[in-house]
């Protein structure tokens, strides 16, 4: 008790001193909570759009489709797949996709292109092909002959709501497919290479005059919940047997979560690098604090004080200076983090166009803005580590002192 | 058995280099309980460095000292610390109060560390307080005390947690005669009252001549130990 009295009184007597302390770990602790649920928030945005603009976070195919994605590895018990799916309870949403090319041609010129089917309502489940909307309608269950255009892809058609053109393809017996279409409605994915070659219609439709009915070349799933991802896989594998195969995001996304794993490494690099610099600033600090009183520690050990007690002392002190600064930072950061969580921090003053000629280069949906993300008992953890960090920064001083016997402290001046 | 052996002890500062110094050269001495004894000697001597050795604040280059059957030169820091806490009380030329605890909390520091009770802790310090006529300065910071004040705070701190023996090295050093004086009559008063044994140093004649045994000390040497009349 008579310790802690010293430590606060120490503390309190060199104001200046502690006032400074405090800032800068309440500074350092905010500046490490922000930028790494910026890095977080940022990660998980990147995925959400490149996952939910079209790819979805889980895929069921056939077997050997990827390897060779033709007619003879389709699902062909799409209705027994999606009856099975309907019964778990850690899928929140799921649409059959039939994914096929074919030849789009207008009066004035022919263009090939993605001809793909969904079942548009509870595709608007699995992407953010409803949201992407920029002009007609979107595709309804009801719908024959009704197209849903790329905004790129239109351009390159020359075509608008309302226009009509006619597609040639191959059906799923291998048989000729023809008909005409109208543009219902036209999207923006900010995904430049897909808006360039995408063209949607329903499957009901799509189905009849592709001979596809109970068919599908995938199968998108939304688990409930996306941070339980790996198990929901392990999970729907096991359910939906071995002729289907169950991929997440990890695995079509592949570069992508490469990528962000490469940045996650240069992050902790600099945060390697932040945590030295602040460890040595405080150390400093630190060290100033007890080089100014080796004397009066002297004293302590003269009259009884154990090196051990000592080493209480400069830790309380370091402490009480952590909890307020690492508090006031932590307090800070994760009222900073919950706000920009709702309402994402704003890059479009480098101006919108700048940024998606940018995302287009690397075929990334363009974001302007970007959330931080909100997690408490990760904050806990970061303001525990830069407590910790404070305390260690006494090691140092705790050193300096252990090499002086009490009389030599006692005269040092 | 003695109270306090000291022997064949020697210290030498900066060995092996031009300026070596021989402060203590083969000391060997042995103190009883309750003895009231001054270290004297030209500035130089050694007074300080024997007084530091004997309390456990300093090491020497060579030979031992035992307290009550304890080798204490032998012990390692964290020992020593809790050996001075226990049995040794020091008063310092320079007083050395703790800053930033009240003169009530410096006179029962060694008391809190011991684990005393608060009622315990309390009522000595209070008693120790008026004996040295210092209770009204209980509340009071160092920095806002005479020299005077300070080093009766100082003495009250030594003897507080009863211990066996009381080292000061010139406690009246700082203090003009009058104070001076009154100290000496304090500390003969708690050798004879509180039956402590107490080795102060001290050049100042009026000082010396107080003691009932006194010690003098030139170039590391002892030439001379009287049991004073």
């Amino acid at each position: 008790m008579i310790l802690l009295k010293m430590a606060f009184r120490e503390l309190l007597i060199h104001k200046k001193r502690s006032v400074i302390t405090v800032l800068l770990c309440a500074f350092s602790t905010a500046l490490f909570i922000f930028v790494n649920a910026l890095n977080d928030g940022s990660h998980k945005q990147l995925i959400r759009s490149s996952a939910e603009t079209y790819p979805g976070y889980m895929q069921l195919t056939g077997r050997a489709f990827e390897d060779n994605p033709n007619y003879d590895n389709l699902i062909f018990d799409t209705p027994r797949i999606q009856n099975i799916l309907k019964d778990q309870k850690w899928i929140s949403a799921f649409s059959a996709r039939f994914e096929s090319y074919a030849l789009y041609a207008t009066d004035e010129q022919s263009i090939g292109g993605m001809f793909t089917a969904i079942e548009p309502e509870s595709e608007a489940e699995v992407s953010r092909l409803k949201r992407s909307l920029v002009s007609g309608e979107y595709l309804s269950s009801k719908d024959t002959n009704a197209l849903y255009l790329g905004v790129e892809f239109a351009k390159r058609l020359k075509v608008k709501v309302g226009d009509a053109l006619s597609f040639i393809s191959t059906g799923a017996d291998y048989s000729f497919a023809a008909d005409h279409l109208i543009v219902k409605g036209l999207f923006k994915t900010k995904l430049y290479e897909f808006d360039n070659s995408a063209a949607f219609v329903n499957k009901s439709y799509f189905d009849e005059v592709m001979h596809s009915t109970d068919s599908a070349t995938h199968i998108i799933i939304t688990p409930a919940e996306i941070s339980q991802i790996d198990a929901v896989t392990q999970r729907l594998q096991k359910v939906v047997g071995g002729e289907i195969e169950v991929k997440n995001y990890k695995m079509i996304l592949e570069d992508l979560v490469l990528a962000m794993k490469v940045d996650q490494i240069f992050s902790y690099i600099t945060l390697a690098i932040f945590f030295v610099v602040i460890f040595f600033v405080v150390a400093i600090f630190a060290f100033l604090s007890v080089y100014a009183r080796i004397r009066q520690i002297g004293v302590l050990r003269a009259i009884g004080t154990t090196p051990g007690q000592v080493m209480q002392l400069l830790l309380l002190e370091a402490l009480i200076l952590g909890i307020i600064g690492v508090g006031i930072g932590g307090a800070a950061s994760a009222h900073a983090t919950h706000y920009y969580e709702e309402h994402p921090i704003s890059f479009g003053f480098w101006g919108d166009v700048e940024i998606e000629e940018y995302y287009k280069q690397y075929n990334m949906v363009a974001e302007v803005t970007i959330p931080t993300q909100y997690n408490p008992p990760k904050i806990a953890v970061e303001m525990l580590i830069m407590l910790m960090l404070n305390l260690a920064s006494v090691l140092y001083p705790m050193i300096i002192l252990r090499r002086f016997t009490p009389i030599e402290a006692m005269r040092h001046v | 058995m003695k109270f306090l052996t000291v022997r064949n002890l020697k210290k030498v500062f900066h060995k092996g280099s031009e300026s070596q110094t021989n402060a203590l050269d083969g000391i060997d001495l042995e103190i009883n309980k309750e003895e009231f004894i001054v270290i004297s000697g030209p500035s130089g001597s050694g007074k300080t460095t024997l007084l530091n050795i004997i309390g456990g604040l300093d090491s020497p280059s060579e030979g031992g000292v035992d307290l009550e059957g304890t080798l204490i030169t032998e012990l390692s820091e964290n020992d020593l610390a809790l050996f001075r806490r226990k049995n040794i009380g020091f008063v310092f030329q320079a007083y050395n109060l703790i800053p930033v605890l009240t003169a009530k909390e410096n006179i029962s520091y060694v008391m809190r560390l011991l684990g005393c009770p608060k009622s315990v802790y309390d009522a000595r310090t209070l008693e120790v307080a008026r004996e040295l006529d210092i209770d009204r300065y209980l509340d009071k910071f160092p920095d806002h005390l005479s020299g005077g004040q300070q080093q009766r705070i100082a003495v009250a701190r030594a003897v507080a947690s009863k211990p066996k023996l009381i080292l000061a090295d010139e406690p009246t050093a700082n203090l003009d005669s009058k104070n001076a004086e009154k100290l000496m009559e304090l500390m003969r008063r708690l050798n004879e009252e509180e039956k402590v044994t107490i080795i102060f140093s001290s050049h100042d004649p009026l000082v010396i001549k107080q003691a009932r045994r006194s010690i003098v000390l030139r170039d590391g040497k002892i030439i001379e130990d009287v049991v004073c009349p």
